[in-house]
């Protein structure tokens, strides 16, 4: 990935107008190998094949599902195996096949966005603050500090218990950050870890000679940070964004089963467990099992793919 | 608002943050306890058991001779809060219950059972009440007990301040009387003034009782001789109890992070008595050989739609939402089968005479309640929030409602509500469509009082019915048992006509017992199952 990067930089001063064809034809070789690299691996590939089935049934789930996420026309409590109900039907006649489909968008749409925006801002704060150094550095890296001392789950709590409090009338604004509550909250708890992991590696590359010739050249601060620095640093950062998405998964999850989540009765893997937990798990333990093991296979899925990443890029380094 | 957490509070949360803490919690506690087992808790250790069941009468005779009989009850919780006047839990209760003394019991069919007042009379005008208290009762530091000590707790209770003064809200006086009588002087009639008397809050403290709520002298049937709030209440039984010694020698109550590591802990022989549960953790008691007790209340979950505006201030619509529940499906899912089907008033086959049948509900008819909706001016549907405490069966009942009302336009987002939150703020008055889980009474005319008239403090529906305000000012007051029935029988027939509410079950009690427990007779409010009663075998 490093190494792919360094033609760009040649390719991004003033004086050479870049053929960009040429520029996007390099990036799609470079990811090509990337992704041989990943199925060269044999536990990377098995966890990036977990993982595009769980996509797959997030982007069609809806078409794959053979009934609705709340749909009670069933009898309650089938045990799996049946024709009808593969997986069975939890108390309250709902298909768990279904739900489990279902509930797979929920996870990605949570922990993938919620992760998506994490890296965003903390990609553009990590770069800010390393580059800028000074009191901006010293206040915002101590406030970060601050943060990581806390649990993410304690965070997420307290956070969620916030907005969540008693909202009785909710305006447009305050249904949208209802709505969107797990999201928001995944990216605020994670974006400054990683906003820590790019001021590490911006602190390096910014010492670098290229980087001294853009801003002798007389660069814009936005340009020398994204432009200059930021390829350098998209290695760890996807590293980081692999890592920090399987964390979000089990923090969704978490949260689903703690009862800030999803609301009921969205099919969010979380909820279905702690919905069939306690007493229920008695009458019907599938209900609660085959959620778990969703939640556990892509978590691995995640985690083997992060591995492999993490493997390609430390080589390439 | 003590009523209703209390409602809450004995219902087991499932999904909450308390609850994550609490399953913490509970492990350690687990862990201790089989650490303990040997020791402390021996007689309920497996082993010891064994040994009693292979030779009975050893066990008797260890019992006279000094080996003490345990009786273990699990609770899902633990107390908080031991000052009468605000304990409202049911382990709380409980705990006051065996310590102390109330005036006046209540049984299991909601009907008055003399205890530290062996016997009452009314006077002709409904205004003089004497009761005849039992003689020979000692406190446990073994002073006797007194008429002043009465009256002192009973001016307590009526203290303005108080959240207890409401139950001697007609109360204009309270002395002596001849011999070992309390007189009570009301200035209205008031009919169940007797339940008032027997509130879970009215146990016979001491007089100048200093420390209420740490330490305890009572002149109940257990002296507590070690109370640690993280692990277990340890209470002897009182040899010199007035209403004769309890048949075991020792009580503990044990106090677990929810219902569920409760009843691990009987399944594993850890303790014997487990009260309170929900429905599914009962039921998977069924065919295990623990003695298993059902008996109906009338503690309900009530759905309810604002009367005082849009939409609900629509007669039509109300009926709509009536008719698009189906309570069959209701009972068979939510509450497994137990405890009985509502009618739509919180008066419940539990009161018997005052309950009636005759009237009929609207049947289950979503076709029907989308035309109506139509004609009230609703083609569309409606969009409606949906405000549930975080507590498991609750939230059941909010998915099952949601599927059902789909199926007649009315479509449903679910906002589980955090307790502390939700009631704490008055939420729960506020918002147009809300769940609140109600806990049984003895009497029907507390639901009314509190929650069903125009200027009621929980009128948490707003509904304003000069007709029912009337009817439940008869039922309350009238001396005239006839005339209250009339009036009882009014007041369900406007609500399933017109009212704000759906209840579409009342909550069954549970108990669970293990086989060598015998004589204990479930309460409807599980925290005033005297324990008394209770024989090992």
């Amino acid at each position: 990935m490093a190494n792919a990067n360094s033609p760009l930089k040649s390719a991004s001063g003033p004086a050479a107008q870049a053929d960009w064809q040429v520029v996007v034809r390099r990036r799609l070789r470079a990811i090509a190998r990337f992704i041989r690299q990943l199925f060269a691996q044999p536990s990377a590939a098995i966890g990036t094949l977990i993982v595009i089935f769980f996509l797959i049934l997030a982007l069609f789930g809806s078409a794959i599902a053979p009934y609705g996420e709340n749909d009670q026309s069933h009898p309650t409590a089938v045990a799996p195996g049946t024709a009808d109900y593969p997986l069975g039907t939890d108390f309250l006649g709902r298909d768990i096949l279904s739900r489990v489909i279902l509930g797979t968008s929920s996870i990605f749409v949570n922990a993938g966005l919620g992760t998506l925006v994490a890296v965003g801002i903390g990609t553009a704060v990590g770069l800010l603050i390393g580059y800028q150094g000074g009191w901006l550095d010293e206040v915002v890296s101590r406030l970060i500090d601050a943060f990581l001392a806390l649990p993410a789950l304690l965070i997420a709590l307290v956070a969620l218990g916030v907005v969540r409090g008693a909202v009785i009338d909710p305006t447009p604004t305050q249904r949208f950050l209802l709505d969107n509550s797990v999201l928001l909250v995944i990216a605020a708890v994670y974006a400054p870890i990683v906003a820590r992991v790019v001021r590490g590696s911006t602190l390096e590359i910014k010492t670098l000679e290229f980087v001294q010739a853009a801003r002798i050249r007389g660069e814009t601060v936005p340009y020398i940070l994204f432009r200059e620095i930021f390829p350098s640093v998209v290695p760890a950062l996807v590293v980081e964004a692999s890592l920090r998405f399987s964390y979000a998964i089990f923090l969704v999850a978490a949260l689903g089963f703690l009862g800030v989540g999803a609301r009921p009765p969205t099919p969010d893997w979380g909820l279905m467990v702690s919905e069939s937990s306690g007493g229920r798990f008695q009458l019907a333990p599938w209900a609660l099992t085959y959620p778990a093991i969703a939640i556990s296979l892509l978590v691995i899925g995640v985690n083997l793919m992060s591995d492999g990443i993490k493997n390609i890029v430390q080589k390439s380094e | 608002m003590k009523n209703r957490t209390l409602a809450a509070q004995s219902e087991r949360p499932t999904v909450t943050r308390r609850r994550f803490f609490k399953v913490a919690a509970a492990g350690a506690a687990g862990t201790t306890l089989i650490a303990c087992a040997p020791g402390a808790a021996a007689p309920a250790g497996d082993d010891t058991q064994d040994e009693s069941s292979e030779d009975s009468s050893a066990q008797e005779d260890g019992a006279s001779s000094g080996e003490a009989t345990t009786l273990l009850v699990g609770w899902g919780g633990a107390p908080a809060n031991l000052d009468p006047i605000t304990a409202s839990a049911d382990v709380e209760i409980n705990l006051l219950n065996a310590i102390y003394d109330y005036l006046i019991d209540t049984d299991d069919q909601a009907t008055l059972v003399p205890r530290l007042a062996e016997s009452w009379e009314v006077s002709d005008d409904g205004l003089t009440y004497t009761l005849n208290i039992v003689e020979g009762a000692t406190w446990h530091d073994g002073d006797p007990l007194t008429l002043d000590d009465i009256l002192w707790t009973i001016e307590r209770l009526r203290d303005p301040e108080a959240a207890t003064s409401d139950l001697f809200s007609a109360v204009e006086g309270v002395a002596a009387g001849d011999g070992n009588q309390i007189v009570f002087t009301l200035n209205a009639t008031t009919p169940d003034f007797l339940f008032n008397l027997s509130d879970n809050r009215a146990v016979i403290l001491k007089q100048n009782a200093e420390n209420i709520g740490s330490d305890f002298n009572g002149t109940g049937p257990f002296r507590l001789v070690e109370f640690n709030p993280e692990d277990r209440a340890t209470l002897e039984a009182n040899g010199d109890y007035w209403g004769g010694a309890p048949a075991i020698d020792q009580l503990e109550l044990v106090f677990f992070g929810d219902a569920t590591a409760a009843a691990n802990a009987l399944r594993g022989g850890q303790i014997d008595v487990l009260l309170r549960m929900d429905n599914a953790t009962f039921l998977g008691f069924a065919d295990e050989g623990f003695t298993n007790v059902n008996i109906a209340t009338n503690g309900h979950d009530l759905v309810r739609l604002r009367a005082d505006r849009e939409p609900g201030n629509d007669e039509r619509v109300r009926m709509a939402f009536k008719m698009a529940t189906d309570r069959a499906t209701i009972f068979e899912r939510v509450q497994l089968g137990f405890g009985a089907q509502g009618r739509d008033t919180p008066v419940g086959p539990l009161y018997g005479a005052y309950y009636t049948e005759d009237f009929e509900l609207p049947e289950h008819d979503p076709e029907g309640a989308r035309a109506l909706l139509a004609e009230a001016g609703y083609e569309d549907g409606l969009d409606m929030t949906l405000f549930v405490p975080n507590l498991a069966d609750r939230v059941a009942l909010a998915e099952v409602l949601a599927a059902q009302w789909a199926e007649a336009g009315i479509n449903i987002t679910i906002e589980p509500q955090e307790e502390a939150v939700y009631y704490g703020d008055n939420g729960w008055l506020e918002v147009d469509l809300g769940i609140t889980p109600w806990g049984s009474r003895p009497i029907p005319q507390f639901y009314l009082d509190v929650a069903y008239k125009t200027d009621a403090i929980w009128n948490e529906a707003h509904f304003s019915d000069a007709e029912l305000d009337e009817q439940i000012d008869i039922a309350g007051s009238s001396v005239n048992p006839d005339e209250r029935v009339a009036a009882y029988r009014e007041i369900q027939r406007i609500l399933i006509e017109r009212g704000p509410v759906i209840i579409p079950y009342f909550f069954a009690q549970f108990g669970v017992f293990s086989d060598r427990v015998s004589g204990v007779n479930v309460h409807p409010f599980a925290g005033r199952t005297n324990l008394n009663t209770a024989s090992i075998s």
